[in-house]
C-alpha cells in the first residue's frame, strides 16, 4: 500500500498515517448483516475458520459443511457451523457547509482527513466504505471495498468543496433516502445549525445506524480572538449580529459554547451515539491513532 | 488646594452635556467592525443571554467609554483650575496699588513692554488666581490717586478696571492712594481717642495692601498702616541706565530783551558713564549743540545763549546720540525738555479822564495796540457800580486816573496823572513851573526816554509812602514816583498833561506829547506797569498739573494747543483766569485768541517732567510708610497651577483610548 500512498494525494493522509491506519479497525457496537463476506464476524453463521455451532443436516445443505468426524462417531449428520465473517457498511458523512470552511487548517479539511482515514480503515478491513459529502456532492460518492479503492476514495474526498449550505437535517435526509442499508455512520460536522442538530441525528438512529458524531471545532470557535465593537456576519446565511465584545461577553460565549457541547453530549449519550469532539489543531494522526483509540472507537 | 472655576454655571451646565452625549452616542453610533465568522449561531445565543442585563454591563465593561469619560472628567478638573498658592491673602481682601507715574515707563523689565505692563501683568495673574471668596480693590497712583475698582469679588470687573488703567507722564505721590486704601481698613473715630463714649461704628476691614511700584516717591511719614498689611512689589531692575534733564528754562535779558539765555541741568542716574549731545531747537529749528559727558551720578549745568530772539518762541533741548538720533535710555520722557519765551501780554487798561487826547493817541499806536486794550471812561464813571466791580475785582491791569481820584484804591496797578492816589501821598510844593533835572534811566519805565527838553507849565512835587521810587526829579522834587501798594504799584505823575482852566477850556500843560519820548513812555508803562512784558520765561508745569493762567479779561475764550496739535477752546473766567487740565503730554502749549481771522498768541506755558524722583529710575529697595520700613518682596509668589498637567493627562488618556480602540478593531 505504500505505493498508493506515494501516488495518491498526500495532503489528506500521510504515508505513515496510512501505515498506522492499516492496523486499525472500526469498532461497531452493533453487529450488522452484510452482503458479502468480510473480515468481520456477523450474526450469520457460515464459512469461516472460526467454529460456531453444530446443527442437524437438512437436505439441501452444502455437503462440504458436514462434519464427517461426528458422523463417524455418532452416525448422524451434523453440519459444522462456522462464524461467518461479514463485511460492514461504513459511511463517513462530511458536512461541507460554508461554516466548515474556516480556520487554518479549515474544519472542512480536517473533516476530509478524518473521513479519508476512517474510510481507509474500512477499506483495509474489506468493509464497504462510502465517504460522502452532505448535499448534492454526496450523490457522486463511490461505494468502495478493498484497499484498492483508496485512490478513488481520496480522489472523491479531495474534490469535496464547501458551499452546500443546506441544513444538517436536509443533508441527512438526503443521505437516508439514497442509502437504505444499515451500518456505521460517522458524521463529521461542526453541528452549527440554527435548526438544531437533533432531528438529523434522530433520523440516523431511526434507521438503526451505529452513529458516531465527530464534532469539529476550530480553536477560534472555542476561544474567539475577537475584541471591541463588532458586527458579526454569518458565513452561511449572512445573518448579522452586532456585539460589543469584552471579557464579560467572552465569558458568556464560553458558557454558551459549553452548554451547547453539553447539550450535544447528553443528547448523544441518551441515544448511544458516540460523541467525539475534535479540535482542528489537534492533528489527524493524533486523533486517529490515539484519541479515537482511547475512546474505543477504533482498535 | 484651591479651585477657581473658569466657567459660569451656564457653561458648566453645557459642559455636563458632553459626558451625557458621549454615553448616548455610544449606543446610537457605534462603529462596529464587520467580521465574518463561521456561524453566528453561538454568538446569537450569547447575545440573547446578554440582553437580559446588557445595558449596565456594556457600560461597566467598556474600557473605551470609561477612558472617554475619564478624559472629560479630567478636563472638568482642569477647568476648575486647581492650584496651590504659597502665599494666600490672609484677610480675603486685597488692595492693589499700581504706580502709573512716568518712571514706570522704564523698559528695564524682561517680559513686558515696560515696568507698568509688568506690574499690570502681575496684578492680572493675581486677579486670575484669586479665590472666589476673596475681594480686591484696585487703586492707581501717580501725582494723584484714583480708585479704579472698589472692593469686589468679581474678577471680570477687576480685570476690566485693570485694563482701563493707563500709564501717565506724571510724578508720583502715593499718599492719596494710601489714604483711599486706609479709609476702609482703618475706620476713624469721630472724636478723640480715649473718649470711651465714642463708639467705633464701622468694623475695621483688614486687608493686604500690595504696592506695585518702583518706589519713585517720597517716603510717607504721616501714615499709619493700622489694619493694612503692606507688601511692596518692586518693579524694575537695578541695572538701569537713564540720563534725564531735570531743569530747563529760557529767559530774556531784561536790559536787552532780544538776548535770550537757555539753561538747564542734566543728570546721569545710571551706573555707567554716558556721553551724548544736547541740542537746542527754537521753534523746531536746530540752533545749537553741545557735547556732554557724565560720570555715574554726575550732574551738569548747560547754557545756550541766543540772540535776536525778540518774538515769542518755543525752545526745546534734546538728548541726542552721535548720529543726531534721539538718545536711548530707560526713560525717554526726560530726554527732552521744553521752555517758552512769552509774547508780550495783552493788557487791559482803563483810562478815566475828562478828555486827554495825547494820552488816547499815545495808547493807540501800532505797538501799544499790540499789547493793550484801552477803555476810556469819563470821570463820572467812577461813581458807577460797574467801575466799583471792575476796581475791586482787579479786572484791569492798569487804571489811569487823569486828574481824578477814586474813593478806594483799586485792586490793580494805577497811574495817576496830576492827582494823588491816597492820603499816604502828599504834594511837597506849590503849583508852579518845574524844571526837570534828573531821571532814573535804569528803571524799565524810564528806559529810552530823553526828557530834558520837556516844558512843563505847572507842576508840583510829590512824596509817596515808604518805599517810593523817584523816577523823575525836578528842581522842586520828584515829579514821577512809583510806590508799592499791597502787591500793586502806583505811579504818580505830578503834572497834568492836559489841564482845564476855570472856564472849562482845555489847555496843554506840557509839550511832552509832542516829544518822541511820549509814546515810548506810554509803551514802557504798558509793558512794565500794566505788566505786558512781565516774566519773559513761560511758566513750566509738571504733567497732569492743572495750569492756571491769567489772560486779558476781555478775551471771552482762548485756544490752547500743544505744539501744532489740535487746539482746545477754553472759556476765560471772570478775572481773566483760565484753567487747563489736559496737560499730560510734555511740550510747549500756546494760548491764542482769535479776533476775527487773526490768531494772536497771548500766553505760553510748558509741561516738563523735571522730577529727579522720576528720572532716577533705579527702583528703591525699601521705603518708609509711617513707622514701618517696607522692604521690597520682588514678585509675589505665584499660584501653582495644575490645569496644564491635567490637560496633558487628558491628552494621554485620549491617546491611550485611541490606541486601545485601534488595537481592538485591528
Amino acid at each position: 500500500m505504500g505505493m498508493s500512498a506515494t501516488t495518491e494525494p498526500t495532503e489528506l493522509l500521510s504515508p505513515s498515517l496510512l501505515a498506522k491506519l492499516e492496523r486499525l479497525e472500526l469498532v461497531s457496537r452493533k453487529v450488522f448483516k452484510g452482503r458479502m463476506k468480510g473480515e468481520r464476524r456477523s450474526k450469520r453463521k457460515g464459512e469461516s475458520v472460526e467454529f460456531a455451532d453444530f446443527r442437524n443436516y437438512v437436505p439441501g445443505d452444502d455437503l462440504r459443511l458436514i462434519d464427517w468426524n461426528l458422523y463417524a462417531r455418532l452416525d448422524q449428520l451434523f453440519l459444522k457451523l462456522f462464524q461467518e465473517e461479514q463485511d460492514l457498511h461504513i459511511y463517513a458523512l462530511i458536512d461541507c457547509s460554508e461554516s466548515m470552511n474556516f480556520s487554518e487548517p479549515s474544519k472542512l479539511h480536517v473533516a476530509k482527513q478524518l473521513a479519508a482515514a476512517i474510510g481507509y480503515i474500512g477499506l483495509c478491513r474489506a468493509d464497504r466504505v462510502s465517504v460522502q459529502a452532505l448535499g448534492s456532492q454526496g450523490r457522486s460518492a463511490p461505494v468502495l471495498r478493498g484497499r484498492g479503492g483508496l485512490w478513488q476514495l481520496l480522489q472523491y474526498v479531495d474534490s469535496i468543496e464547501s458551499g452546500d449550505n443546506l441544513s444538517l437535517h436536509d443533508g441527512i435526509k438526503d443521505f437516508s433516502l439514497r442509502n437504505s442499508g444499515t451500518g456505521v455512520v460517522v458524521l463529521i460536522s461542526d453541528l452549527m445549525d440554527k435548526d438544531g442538530f437533533d432531528s438529523a441525528l434522530r433520523m440516523l438512529i431511526g434507521r438503526r445506524m451505529d452513529v458516531y458524531v465527530m464534532h469539529v471545532l476550530s480553536p477560534e470557535e472555542i476561544d474567539p480572538p475577537l475584541q471591541g465593537d463588532r458586527r458579526l456576519i454569518d458565513s452561511e446565511d449572512g445573518d448579522e449580529t452586532e456585539i460589543t465584545i469584552n471579557a464579560f461577553v467572552l465569558k458568556k460565549y464560553q458558557e454558551t459554547l459549553e452548554s451547547f457541547i453539553g447539550s450535544i453530549k447528553s443528547f448523544c449519550s441518551r441515544r448511544s451515539i458516540s460523541y467525539l469532539p475534535v479540535r482542528t489543531d489537534q492533528g489527524v494522526e493524533d486523533v486517529m491513532t490515539r484519541y479515537l483509540r482511547e475512546r474505543g472507537v477504533v482498535r | 488646594m484651591s479651585w477657581i472655576s473658569m466657567l459660569t454655571p451656564v457653561q458648566w451646565a453645557l459642559f455636563s452635556l458632553i459626558p451625557a452625549g458621549i454615553i448616548l452616542l455610544y449606543f446610537l453610533k457605534l462603529r462596529r467592525e464587520p467580521v465574518q465568522i463561521p456561524s453566528t449561531f453561538l454568538w446569537a445565543r450569547t447575545v440573547e443571554d446578554l440582553h437580559v442585563n446588557s445595558l449596565f454591563q456594556r457600560i461597566r465593561k467598556n474600557l473605551l467609554l470609561f477612558l472617554q469619560l475619564l478624559a472629560i472628567l479630567l478636563a472638568a478638573f482642569a477647568l476648575l483650575s486647581p492650584g496651590f498658592r504659597g502665599e494666600r491673602s490672609n484677610f480675603g481682601r486685597t488692595i492693589y496699588l499700581i504706580d502709573t507715574s512716568a518712571s514706570m515707563m522704564a523698559d528695564d523689565v524682561d517680559d513686558a513692554e515696560n515696568r507698568f505692563e509688568a506690574a499690570r501683568k502681575q496684578i492680572r495673574e493675581r486677579i486670575d488666581t484669586m479665590p472666589s471668596s476673596d475681594t480686591a480693590m484696585l487703586i492707581t497712583f501717580s501725582d494723584r490717586s484714583e480708585v479704579m475698582q472698589s472692593y469686589t469679588g468679581d474678577r471680570a470687573k477687576l480685570r476690566d478696571a485693570l485694563n482701563r488703567v493707563q500709564l501717565t507722564n506724571r510724578t508720583t505721590d502715593i499718599y492719596g492712594a494710601l489714604k483711599a486704601a486706609d479709609g476702609l481698613a482703618n475706620p476713624r473715630r469721630s472724636s478723640t481717642m480715649g473718649d470711651t463714649a465714642d463708639i467705633q461704628v464701622a468694623d475695621a476691614m483688614n486687608a493686604d495692601l500690595v504696592i506695585y511700584s518702583d518706589g519713585g516717591f517720597p517716603d510717607v511719614s504721616e501714615f499709619n498702616v493700622g489694619n493694612l498689611a503692606p507688601t511692596y512689589i518692586r518693579i524694575g531692575s537695578d541695572d538701569v541706565e537713564n540720563v534725564g534733564i531735570v531743569a530747563f528754562t529760557a529767559d530774556r535779558n531784561i536790559e536787552t530783551p532780544d538776548e535770550v539765555k537757555a539753561y538747564g541741568t542734566v543728570v546721569n542716574y545710571g551706573k555707567l558713564a554716558q556721553s551724548f549731545t544736547l541740542s537746542l531747537y527754537v521753534n523746531g529749528q536746530w540752533r545749537d549743540s553741545t557735547g556732554v559727558q557724565l560720570d555715574p551720578g554726575e550732574e551738569s549745568g548747560i547754557s545756550f545763549p541766543l540772540t535776536g530772539q525778540e518774538d515769542a518762541a518755543s525752545i526745546e533741548i534734546r538728548l541726542e546720540n552721535e548720529d543726531d538720533l534721539p538718545y536711548q535710555d530707560a526713560l525717554p520722557l526726560d530726554n527732552v525738555a521744553y521752555a517758552g519765551l512769552r509774547p508780550m501780554r495783552t493788557v487791559s487798561v482803563l483810562l478815566i479822564t475828562e478828555g486827554n487826547r495825547p494820552m488816547e493817541v499815545g495808547m493807540s499806536t501800532a505797538n501799544a495796540k499790540k499789547m493793550s486794550i484801552v477803555d476810556v471812561q469819563p470821570t463820572s464813571y467812577l461813581d458807577s457800580e460797574e467801575y466799583a466791580a471792575r476796581a475791586s475785582s482787579g479786572l484791569d491791569d492798569l487804571i489811569v486816573y487823569d486828574r481824578c481820584q477814586p474813593k478806594d484804591m483799586p485792586a490793580t496797578n494805577t497811574f495817576f496823572i496830576g492827582a494823588l492816589p491816597s492820603n499816604e501821598w502828599e504834594w511837597t510844593s506849590d503849583p508852579g513851573q518845574v524844571l526837570l533835572i534828573d531821571s532814573d534811566r535804569t528803571h524799565p519805565l524810564m528806559r529810552y526816554l530823553e526828557l530834558y527838553s520837556l516844558l512843563i507849565f505847572e507842576g508840583r512835587s510829590v512824596k509817596g509812602p515808604e518805599g517810593t521810587q523817584e523816577l523823575l526829579a525836578s528842581d522842586s522834587g520828584a515829579v514821577l514816583s512809583l510806590a508799592p501798594r499791597e502787591g500793586f504799584q502806583d505811579l504818580v505823575l505830578a503834572f497834568e498833561i492836559i489841564s482845564t482852566d476855570d472856564e472849562g477850556n482845555l489847555l496843554t500843560n506840557t509839550n511832552w506829547f509832542s516829544e518822541r519820548s511820549w509814546p515810548v513812555f506810554l509803551l514802557n508803562v504798558l509793558r512794565h506797569l500794566a505788566g505786558a512784558a512781565d516774566e519773559s520765561a513761560a511758566g513750566t508745569f509738571r504733567p497732569g498739573e492743572t495750569v492756571r493762567l491769567r489772560v486779558a479779561s476781555e478775551l471771552p475764550e482762548v485756544d490752547i494747543a500743544r505744539g501744532s496739535g489740535t487746539p482746545e477752546t477754553v472759556m476765560t473766567g471772570s478775572n481773566g483766569f483760565i484753567q487747563f487740565v489736559d496737560t499730560d503730554a510734555p511740550g510747549v502749549y500756546q494760548v491764542t485768541s482769535s479776533e476775527g481771522d487773526e490768531q494772536e498768541l497771548v500766553e505760553m506755558f510748558c509741561i516738563n517732567l523735571f522730577s529727579s524722583l522720576e528720572s532716577n529710575v533705579k527702583p528703591r529697595q525699601n521705603f518708609d510708610l509711617g513707622y514701618e520700613a517696607i522692604q521690597a518682596e520682588g514678585t509675589t509668589e505665584r499660584r501653582m497651577e495644575y490645569w496644564r498637567w491635567l490637560l496633558l493627562i487628558v491628552l494621554l488618556v485620549l491617546a491611550g483610548e485611541w490606541w486601545l480602540y485601534n488595537h481592538r478593531i485591528a
